[in-house]
């Protein structure tokens, strides 16, 4: 694994807003096949940071680089296409398109195994009795795990999760860990914004921290948590 | 069910295209903008119900349909059902021109461009008089040819109506629906929503091209106020809300619906007729914002092909 080039590699991403710099130098590599958490108090610049990565904001300066190619730069649909799925911090399903068709829409390739593959994905995240309602009727926390399935359904190589467990009670955020573990056993690379530190604890092998949008620490979770500039980060001085 | 719907379908057919042998002329007549407004009414929706790109312009491809096409027949002789559908090819091309810019506006600036370039191609045709007859209007070399008219005007709306229903219960569809719904979330998703958008807009403009040519083939005189009003797309607009924006059969509900209710109200009050339309419009918007069509399908859970 450490002769070949990391799945994503991030390195001096620089992205200003008018006269705020949101990410100011930001680096980070990650190997396939685990789970990784980007922590760091609000407005630390995770959420861009996810923006450029994906394409969905353009970057100032540095580079993003998926298994060795360069990707900033390149359209959104671009980026997806070559294997960056994400979710959303606010929800963002297709509120008119059934739940199967919020799948099919993202699917390419052959149709009848793409509704095939639709259905498993949707009974994997406990929907598949609500193949046929419209997204926008369903529940909060069905909706998140719609998301999840729907980025599933992209087959990426690597995911980006936005906040899964904001504003999701205890027993839809089980769920959703659960669901997040049984990607890495499926062998997914996962990365995972969240300021809730017991979910990065509960799930992540290795954690990135954002502060005024540079990258200030890395290492496993019991690490992260004793690390002084992440509570002084976190806490102030 | 599906059987049955498409027997009716068929019968609806077979009885249109017999329908000449026992019909007068004011029937035929009747029909024939009956079919234009479904062909118009589809057009739009096949772009703005899916995309959710309101097209505020889109007698603009209208206009130059008839243009290409009366242009075409006048000055350089071309049979007609040729050069109506050069006219179909001319509003595309226009379409391809216009799209690539005015597609990155979101929202009500997409709307007014449009709005805009129907008035720059009005102005356009005026004032190219060497080519168009500017104000004065062009006139056809008379032509009795109605009965054909209103095969290819009826055809011309079924073949719109048919892309429709391909376009609504495919992936392409689909697809073009997420830009309605989250066209930043589809883009994240790996949708290439410009290209996407582009393709429906240059589909959504060949109708009113072909249509706009027979237009001017069937009327023998066209002149820039005439194919190029604002009405025009307002009414095509109001059609496909009224029967179910994004529905493969609202537009042509609609058409018929607001069509047949114009000709009857209008044949007897004049004034009356535009009051009513400003209520449907109001009273669409406000109570049923899905259409008659969407209503039925929300409430019955229909699939998309209807």
């Amino acid at each position: 694994m450490s002769d070949a080039a990391p799945l994503l590699e991030v390195r001096g991403l620089v992205k200003r807003f008018g006269g705020v710099t949101a990410v100011d130098g930001a680096s980070l590599a990650l190997a396939a096949g685990r789970i990784y958490g980007l922590i760091g108090p609000n407005g630390s610049g995770k959420t861009t940071l996810f923006n450029c990565i994906t394409g969905i904001e353009r970057r100032d300066a540095g580079e993003v680089r998926l298994a060795g190619r360069r990707i900033d730069g390149l359209a959104a649909h671009r980026i997806a296409r070559l294997g960056v799925g994400r979710t959303f911090q606010v929800i963002r399903v297709f509120p008119d398109l059934t739940a199967t068709e919020n799948l099919l829409a993202v699917s390419w390739g052959d149709e009848a195994s793409a509704r095939r593959r639709g259905r498993e994905l949707l009974g994997l995240v406990g929907l598949g009795r609500l193949a046929d309602e419209p997204a926008g009727s369903l529940s909060y926390g069905q909706q998140k795990l719609l998301e999840l399935a729907r980025v599933l359904m992209m087959e990426p190589r690597l995911i980006l999760l936005d906040e899964p467990a904001a504003g999701v009670n205890r027993t839809l955020l089980n769920d959703l860990l659960d669901a997040v573990r049984g990607l890495r056993a499926a062998g997914r690379t996962v990365l995972l914004v969240e300021h809730d530190m017991k979910v990065v604890m509960a799930v992540c092998e290795h954690v990135f921290v954002l502060d005024h949008g540079e990258t200030i620490a890395e290492g496993p979770p019991a690490a992260i948590q004793r690390n002084e500039r992440v509570i002084e980060a976190y806490f102030g001085r | 069910m599906r059987r049955a719907a498409l027997a009716l379908l068929a019968l609806v057919l077979l009885g249109l295209a017999l329908y000449p042998r026992v019909a007068s002329g004011y029937g035929i007549r009747f029909m024939l903008q009956c079919f234009m407004w479904i062909a118009l009414a589809q057009s739009w929706n096949l772009v703005s119900g899916l995309t959710g790109y309101v097209s505020f312009g889109h007698v603009a491809f209208f206009g130059t349909g008839a243009y290409t096409a009366g242009v075409l027949i006048a000055r350089h002789g071309w049979p007609w059902a040729l050069a109506c559908l050069a006219g179909g090819v001319g509003a595309a091309g226009l379409a391809l021109l216009i799209g690539y810019p005015c597609l990155r506006l979101r929202g009500p600036y997409f709307a007014i461009a449009m709005l805009g370039l129907n008035e720059v191609m009005r102005v356009c045709v005026s004032y190219f008089e060497g080519v168009t007859g500017g104000g004065l209007g062009l006139s056809l070399p008379t032509l009795q040819a109605s009965l054909a008219i209103y095969y290819a005007m009826g055809l011309t709306g079924a073949l719109v109506t048919l892309a429709a229903h391909l376009v609504v219960t495919s992936r392409f569809g689909l697809r073009l629906m997420t830009i309605r719904e989250d066209e930043t979330a589809a883009e994240a998703l790996g949708i290439p929503t410009a290209r996407y958008k582009l393709a429906a807009f240059l589909l959504s403009a060949a109708g009113p091209g072909v249509v706009g040519g027979l237009f001017a083939r069937d009327q023998g005189y066209i002149e820039p106020i005439s194919v190029f009003p604002l009405a025009t797309t307002i009414t095509m607009i109001v059609m496909a809300l009224f029967g179910g924006k994004g529905t493969v059969w609202g537009p042509v509900v609609g058409a018929v619906a607001l069509f047949g209710l114009e000709e009857l109200v209008w044949a007897r009050f004049l004034f009356l007729h535009q009051l009513l339309f400003g209520a449907i419009i109001v009273g669409v918007v406000l109570f049923v914002p899905q259409g008659l069509v969407g209503l039925l399908r929300d409430r019955f859970r229909l699939p998309r092909y209807v």
